[in-house]
């Protein structure tokens, strides 16, 4: 069973790992224990994204930079901006406050089939 | 076009050393002087790239003066010696060829770095490569200026594609050995070689492929059901010229931008004679 784990710095990610790290401290729980935790976060989070997501999202920027090495391809935008177009609301004012325009950001993509079969 | 200043960092492949090499004579400076350092490379390349076309429509001139005026306003352009400037008569609309001139669309050129190369380092470290060693066994990177395409092999050898005209190749490669060299390997610059160029031309008229290989036959390969366009030998130069019936035409195969010139004035008249009047 091998997951990315590159979900882990996500904000939940972040958060889990600081709470494990706060229970270890306490002595509430062991290493072994808490890398069961983060391997179980791996393949839930994995799962439910790849099976419970169904939103899209469109976004425009300029290409800056790309890599593809070790089947990932890492993509530096600029001018990041995502397109709101929710035709179910009709937020007039403030378009996209949601998501804020970045001049910079990084996506980080990972071959999606492999984890199925992994 | 407008790059962006990201590319001006010490990582990246645009680097300033390489401004003096390419700057250019004072009759070529860019109209418009960049404020912004970082884009002062891609200026003077634009410009130069933008001022093609306005010597192609200098040629075009009926009051077209000597050859020699036409190579000093263009530091890139065709040397005085091609058979353009030498055969272009004096008063034109007698030849028509000068109407028509090839363009360079693509040149490869090779150069080997003279050192093993760690391909899975280059790719982890440099911007904008793409290695996949299942697929393709080179590290395929671009550079935006000159517009650019190298193929980085682990033995050291380097293919560098995509250049319009000589000078952007080889100073492509060199770019492309810098941004080798600044990830620490022991990169030279060893016999660097162009090994094919591509031009293209539309005679603007439609041709009658049929024809013109059933009268050329022996340089001639015409399969429509294999390929729309007719393929044409030439001897000496020895160039590949791929025809097509509207009249646009692509010259491959030369080392030299001189061969595709005498190739198309070859069979730039050939070609008249198997104009479609309709």
């Amino acid at each position: 069973m091998a997951n990315y784990q590159l979900y882990r710095n996500t904000t939940l990610g972040a958060t889990l790992q600081e709470t494990l790290e706060e229970m270890i401290s306490q002595g509430a729980l062991t290493d072994h224990a808490a890398g069961k935790v983060l391997s179980e976060f791996d393949r839930s989070i994995n799962l439910a994204l790849d099976k419970r997501i169904n939103k899209k999202v469109q976004f425009t920027g300029k290409l800056s930079t790309y890599r593809f090495c070790d089947n990932v391809w890492t993509l530096v935008l600029k001018d990041f901006q995502v397109k709101d177009n929710n035709p179910g609301q009709h937020n007039t004012a403030a378009p996209s406050t949601q998501v804020p325009r970045a001049d910079k950001v990084k996506i980080v993509a990972c071959d999606g089939k492999s984890t199925a079969q992994a | 076009m407008d790059y962006p200043p990201s590319f001006g960092d010490p990582n990246s492949h645009q680097n300033d050393h390489y401004a003096s090499p390419m700057s250019l004579p004072p009759s070529a400076t860019p109209r418009s002087a960049s404020a912004r350092d970082d884009t002062h490379t891609n200026t003077s390349s634009d410009n130069r790239f933008y001022r093609r076309p306005s010597v192609a429509s200098k040629k075009s001139l009926p009051d077209m003066g000597p050859p020699s005026t036409v190579t000093s306003h263009h530091p890139n352009s065709v040397a005085p010696s091609t058979p353009f400037s030498a055969a272009t008569p004096f008063t034109p609309r007698t030849v028509d060829t000068s109407r028509v001139q090839p363009s360079l669309q693509n040149i490869v050129s090779t150069v080997s770095l003279g050192c093993k190369l760690d391909l899975k380092r280059i790719a982890l470290q440099a911007r904008n490569a793409e290695y996949n060693p299942k697929r393709f066994a080179a590290v395929i990177m671009r550079i935006r200026s000159p517009r650019t395409t190298a193929l980085i092999f682990t033995s050291g050898k380097m293919v560098c594609t995509g250049a319009k005209t000589e000078d952007d190749s080889i100073q492509a490669a060199r770019r492309y050995a810098r941004v080798i060299q600044k990830l620490g390997f022991p990169a030279k610059f060893l016999d660097f070689k162009i090994q094919n160029m591509v031009g293209s031309a539309d005679v603007s008229f439609k041709i009658r492929l049929e024809a013109l290989a059933l009268a050329h036959e022996s340089y001639c390969s015409y399969e429509p059901e294999l390929f729309p366009g007719l393929i044409y030998r030439v001897i000496q130069p020895k160039i590949v010229l791929l025809i097509f019936s509207s009249g646009k035409v692509v010259l491959t195969g030369a080392k030299e931008r001189r061969e595709i010139h005498e190739a198309f004035e070859l069979v730039y008249p050939i070609l008249k004679t198997f104009r479609r009047l309709s």
